[in-house]
């Protein structure tokens, strides 16, 4: 496979609802949605809140089906429009982090982080040892026999990343994922992300309507207009890593890109 | 271990060996009530605790007591599995066919709405006055508890739950096992919480009407000869059933249900 061939292509996406009763016709979510990502490559998006910045990641998991457009895989079409049934995750080639940390309240940590590689039949001797790295970089050691509600709101988000992490799919979509803890828990699993990251580093998809962490994380930030959403902004991000996100504005360079990405929501 | 343990919530294991003081006060002040209703009453109409509970120990060296509550107990069990089964079973299938629920619900309810007791006559007649006539009556009462409970945890399943173990790689029998049994369990449980004493009062109404045994032949047997001891005594192991198997219940729900976090105080 030559390295021209983007991880994940995004070609013309548009979706609208089904109208509701007594509504002609619903408005686009999003309308002539292009973008790709290139192998290993930590893509943010950032767009104002109700930009369908869910509905795109939902699209690309195959949790929700569009009305328009492609989805290629490795060059492969994985998508079409109104097509086949939705296989989501493509057989398990993208994880989902998503805003809630959707951990089976009757499950234990450790058995909501280990159940997809359980489900996937995939739970050896390796996995296990990954396993047990994780949840020694994420700090959860410990608690493997803690139900989630025993949990604070910060570790039951690291349980989250590292069930995705644990069963290593090559593309991560992130939907959010820090955006309902404080601000000092978020900076901590930011850099907890990035560190992860470094140790095998994954092609991510990450979205969020908040800039500093757009930039903080990516090696490149789509801007998203206002719903239906269209990518108006492409920055690279050439801030050196490992980043220290606890000092955002001492980054080089990191004050001017927050300038014209705000302007760029505007 | 759990947070539980030094938390707000301390003060409740202390206040919690205050229940049974309670409870036992409660039970002693009814008895002193009934007492005191069988001494204006006259013990033709209220039969004292005492003379109650003198009955129930003749019944008991008899073997009367056993026999009884073993055909009473049989009628109800086998109901209930019956019944049960196929009220808890048949949500699961609908989860699958939106369409199927749309078409089955209106007959359901009025099946619900028919009342039991006025098909009794058929179910003689059908069944004949044997047990197999008080199992399908104590079926077709607890079959809609169960249902309906279980449609409840049916409705109930978080599809965000349901959207990331697919995207894990989760067939539609692992959702099924995985989320829809465990979302559903608890449901369950509160069916059965209500359907268990319905279904041993059922097979004693089952047993009123027609039988040759059972708790409720021997309570209607006392009332034709104006044995009002042997009413009472017949209510009160009835009675007695219901809370040694709501006790058992209640342990059990109570172990497979550990991970909610109220399981341990409070069971509904």
């Amino acid at each position: 496979m030559s390295s021209a061939v983007p991880m994940l292509e995004v070609k013309g996406l548009a979706k609208r609802f089904p109208p509701r009763s007594g509504q002609a016709e619903s408005p686009w979510i999003l309308a002539d949605l292009s973008f790709h990502v290139a192998d290993q490559e930590f893509l943010t998006m950032v767009g104002p809140s109700g930009a369908g910045k869910s509905t795109l990641l939902n699209i690309i998991a195959q949790v929700d089906g569009a009305n328009e457009g492609k989805i290629f895989f490795r060059g492969e079409l994985i998508e079409t429009a109104n097509g086949s049934a939705l296989h989501p995750g493509w057989n398990c080639q993208f994880g989902y982090v998503t805003q809630d940390d959707n951990l089976l309240p009757w499950r234990t940590m450790i058995d909501n982080v280990t159940l997809p590689l359980k489900l996937q039949g995939r739970f050896d001797a390796a996995a296990r040892k990954r396993v047990d790295e994780l949840l020694h970089a994420t700090h959860l050691t410990g608690f493997e026999r803690y139900y989630p509600h025993e949990l604070s709101g910060g570790m039951r988000k690291r349980a989250s990343l590292i069930r995705t992490l644990a069963y290593d799919p090559p593309i991560i979509l992130m939907d959010e994922p820090f955006s309902a803890v404080d601000a000092q828990t978020r900076t901590q699993l930011q850099q907890d992300l990035l560190r992860l990251w470094n140790l095998g580093r994954k092609t991510i998809v990450f979205v969020t309507h908040d800039i500093a962490e757009a930039i903080a994380l990516g090696d490149r930030v789509l801007v998203l207009s206002k719903s239906p959403a269209k990518i108006v902004a492409d920055h690279r991000i050439d801030i050196k890593r490992p980043r220290d996100l606890g000092n955002l504005y001492k980054l080089e360079g990191f004050g001017d890109i927050f300038e014209s990405v705000r302007r760029d929501l505007q | 271990m759990t947070l539980a343990a030094t938390g707000p919530w301390s003060g409740v294991y202390t206040k919690r060996s205050l229940v049974p003081v309670g409870r036992l006060a409660v039970g002693i002040a009814l008895i002193v009530v009934w007492q005191l209703g069988t001494n204006t009453m006259g013990r033709e109409w209220l039969p004292s605790p005492l003379d109650t509970l003198a009955r129930i120990w003749q019944l008991a060296a008899s073997g009367e007591l056993a026999r009884d509550t073993l055909v009473t107990f049989g009628e109800a069990a086998a109901g209930l599995i019956l019944g049960g089964a196929a009220g808890a079973v048949l949500p699961f299938i609908l989860r699958l066919s939106p369409r199927l629920m749309t078409a089955l619900d209106p007959l359901i309810s009025a099946a619900f709405g028919m009342p039991k007791l006025a098909l009794a006559p058929l179910f003689i007649l059908w069944f004949g006055i044997g047990i197999t006539t008080k199992v399908v009556f104590v079926a077709s009462i607890v079959f809609f508890l169960l249902f309906y409970n279980g449609l409840a945890g049916i409705l109930s399943i978080d599809p965000r739950l349901v959207a990331m173990l697919r995207v894990a790689g989760a067939s539609e029998w692992v959702i099924t096992r995985e989320i829809v049994w465990n979302t559903t369990k608890p449901f369950l449980f509160s069916g059965l919480k209500i359907a268990l004493p319905r279904a041993l009062s059922g097979a004693v109404v089952g047993e009123f009407i027609a039988a040759d045994a059972g708790l409720g032949w021997y309570i209607q047997n006392a009332r034709s000869l104006n044995d009002t001891t042997g009413v009472l005594a017949g209510a009160v192991i009835v009675t007695v059933l219901v809370m040694v198997v709501n006790a058992i219940l209640q342990r059990v729900q109570a172990r497979s249900l550990a991970w909610r976090p109220i399981a341990r105080d409070m069971t509904v």
